[in-house]
């Protein structure tokens, strides 16, 4: 199959990227950052091609359907959002530091896909439905926004630490990592993203369920745990908001609100039975 | 009189200290979080299974000491439910606080770029031209009204002309469409479980039903009958289901009103009640067995209709009610599928037991034995069924609520103020600046640009 070919070499590509963002975050070198930012635009590229393919492919075989509905192509997809995210947030505000605490996760994602079964499978009935499309893209594109906020406010943290630490202030790495006020607000500026479209994604799933199963909300673990999720991003909003919650404590809030995100995408699955034990 | 002027003082100080609680944000992060903490325990114990279920996990007493602490159904229980009233209780208050402020902030006001405001603003700018005014002003206007709605407020003040532009003015109810989402949603989910029911039915293949069995284990009466033509699955080549599919008709007054084939994603809705297809199965109609002796000598054959007493050779009776598919032994083992049949011996308690269709040797009770050798099987369609009048105002909320976040987390209300007056030269002089509520940032570079182009006019 021509589509896990191209997936398998957008996982080398993303790893590729992450041991250049770091190793830029090492060297501080301006060409190797250059580089870096290229390779992840080249995997985000070749990964494209690969889900493109697949697309075809299923249509092809006679199921013709979107690659999002298995464990492994919303693992694809996720690290495909990810790796965008990044992309674009890097562009807007200029935070090449940050790809170090980021682009592992294209990876990591992509390697942990690839030892999931990868046939194309036809729907079964629950998944036909043109609500599959709008709600699995917005829940992923949310929580991709989400793993870019972990990713920085991590950076912030460990910005944070090392500052407090009093010797060489202001050398070696520390004096190349972005302000720590930027960091902040990128931090919070991809939660302003993740959070309506989450919103929009767990919407989009009651008015789904509702179609399917004649109830927009059952208390299943999974829709429990996007609005697990879906309350702490809110708390967190408040508490920046209104409250003012800035540096420390909004890049702790940030980094439970993505450890939810993951239990809520994977934990749910591979622990918890309900509804969405296909896996998506 | 000092005495009852201290009660009422401490009065209101309760009463204030009350709505600051209500009002303060710690009480909204907490609840919140709260909330989230809670509903993981709804999703570490499964809710509302059988308590045999829980059994294989727990000691009974503790079974037993969930079932009090509401944690076997938690979502509905009392603490919950206050948590949640508690959550919109917090929401009134904080509207109510607000209310005021946000009406305030939607006052038109400040036409003036006065000396006071010019102090406020901190991207002004000053530009002045070697043009006549009027030049001045309708370029300047013009290119403002580019960015700005075209028609400003227009002042005259000491020699004077302001000009006072505002976009998004009405973004600033974002703060009621998000906050009041949350308790539509809250009333269409109350209205739905007050108003509405949810059931399920099984119909046969060419039957009707007029009522189903809903949730709380009461037959709810249904104003029209439901009639399933047919049921059909189809199955992908791999053996994994495709598609379900019911043909139903809605019969009112022996008459067709409706009719719909329906599928998993599209069900069928009649006077507010919807019909979603959910499983299927197979009973059986009827089952042709023969009957032997002990020894296996043949006694004859039988036809035994489903739910009907039938005799058989030897002077008892047989009668067929029960079906399954796949029987899996208490060893593990496949017996395929088996009817449940009770057996009437005379002068015995009757005896339920199961006939399997591809294990003969097993179907030895008592003075007999039996062989499958026939069976008629009827499809029948497992339905969800459901009215929830409610579902809209969910909706509506829903709508708010997304409404409300894109407001107000991507517009914001913008104030942009052209002074056009004379320096002390006797030049003209423009002053501009602008002011936004949410998102200053990038509104600043707005104003920038457009006070660069500002600059233009002179040359």
């Amino acid at each position: 199959m021509t589509n896990s070919l191209l997936f398998g070499i957008s996982i080398f590509v993303y790893f590729f990227s992450m041991v250049l963002y770091v190793s830029y975050l090492a060297f501080r070198s301006e060409t190797l950052g250059k580089v870096a930012t290229f390779t992840l635009l080249a995997g985000v590229i070749i990964e494209t091609a690969a889900i493109s393919l697949r697309w075809y492919e299923s249509y092809q075989m006679g199921i013709g359907r979107a690659p999002l509905t298995n464990l492994y192509e919303s693992l694809v997809f996720f690290a495909w959002t990810i790796a965008i995210v990044y992309l674009l947030m890097e562009r807007k505000f200029g935070i090449k530091t940050a790809g170090a605490f980021v682009t592992p996760f294209p990876f990591i994602i992509m390697a942990y896909a690839s030892l999931n079964p990868n046939e194309i499978q036809p729907l079964v009935p629950a998944l036909q439905s043109n609500w599959l499309i709008s709600h699995v893209v917005t829940c992923f594109v949310g929580y991709a926004a989400f793993a870019v906020s972990f990713g920085v406010s991590f950076l912030y943290l460990f910005k944070i630490n090392a500052e407090n630490r009093p010797v060489r202030k202001g050398e070696g790495v520390l004096g190349y990592l972005p302000a720590s006020d930027l960091l902040d607000e990128v931090g919070y500026k991809t939660i302003a993203i993740g959070f309506p479209l989450l919103t929009i994604g767990i919407i989009t799933g009651a008015f789904w369920a509702n179609v399917a199963w004649g109830t927009y909300w059952s208390w299943d673990p999974k829709e429990t745990w996007s609005l697990i999720v879906w309350l702490i991003y809110a708390a967190y909003l408040h508490a920046r908001i209104t409250k003012g919650w800035r540096g420390k404590k909004a890049a702790v809030l940030s980094i439970v609100g993505f450890s939810a995100t993951i239990f809520c995408y994977l934990g749910v699955n591979l622990i918890l039975s309900g509804l969405h034990s296909y896996g998506g | 009189m000092a005495e009852e002027l201290r009660r009422e003082k401490t009065r209101a100080d309760f009463v204030d200290k009350i709505w600051g609680v209500f009002t303060s944000l710690k009480l909204v992060i907490t609840l919140l979080l709260v909330l989230s903490v809670l509903s993981v325990i709804g999703t570490v114990i499964e809710q509302n299974k059988p308590l045999q279920e829980y059994y294989r996990f727990f000691r009974p007493e503790t079974v037993a000491l969930f079932g009090r602490l509401g944690l076997l159904d938690m979502y509905h229980s009392w603490w919950f439910t206050a948590c949640l009233a508690l959550l919109a209780l917090n929401i009134i208050a904080c509207t109510m606080e607000r209310y005021t402020f946000i009406m305030r902030g939607m006052k038109k006001q400040g036409f003036v770029l006065d000396e006071k405001l010019q102090a406020g603003l901190t991207n002004l700018t000053k530009i002045k031209y070697s043009l006549p005014a009027e030049t001045v002003e309708s370029r300047v206007t013009a290119i403002a009204g580019k960015n700005f709605p075209a028609r400003p407020v227009v002042t005259e003040v000491e020699n004077a002309r302001h000009f006072f532009y505002e976009k998004g003015k009405y973004t600033r109810l974002a703060f009621f469409l998000t906050h009041l989402s949350v308790l539509v949603i809250f009333i269409g989910a109350i209205a739905g479980s007050l108003l509405g029911f949810k059931g399920y039915v099984n119909i046969n293949e060419g039957e009707l039903i007029s009522s189903v069995q809903a949730r709380q284990g009461e037959n709810k009466g249904l104003n029209f009958s439901v009639k399933c033509n047919s049921f059909n699955v189809d199955f992908y080549p791999n053996g994994a289901p495709k598609d379900y599919r019911s043909d139903l008709s809605v019969i009112r007054d022996g008459k067709e009103v409706a009719r719909k084939t329906i599928r998993v994603n599209d069900p069928l809705s009649y006077e507010g009640i919807t019909f979603y297809q959910s499983s299927y199965g197979k009973l059986p109609d009827e089952v042709t067995l023969e009957i032997k002796d002990k020894d296996g000598l043949s006694l004859g054959t039988v036809a035994a209709p489903f739910g009907r007493k039938v005799d058989i050779p030897g002077g008892a009776q047989i009668e067929l009610l029960d079906f399954r598919e796949d029987f899996h032994l208490s060893d593990g083992s496949e017996a395929g599928p088996v009817y449940g049949v009770n057996l009437y011996s005379p002068g015995a308690a009757p005896n339920g037991i199961w006939i399997s269709e591809t294990r003969p040797e097993m179907n030895r009770y008592g003075a007999y034995s039996f062989a499958v050798k026939g069976v008629k099987l009827r499809k029948y369609t497992g339905l969800q069924v459901n009215k929830d009048p409610g579902v809209w105002v969910v909706w509506t909320g829903c709508i708010m609520l997304v409404a409300g976040i894109m407001m107000a987390f991507f517009m914001s209300h913008k104030k942009f103020w052209i002074r056009i007056g004379k320096d002390k030269k006797g030049r003209v002089e423009v002053t501009a600046g602008g002011t936004a509520n949410k998102n200053k940032h990038a509104f600043a570079s707005e104003v920038e640009r457009v006070v660069e182009s500002f600059r233009e006019v002179s040359s």
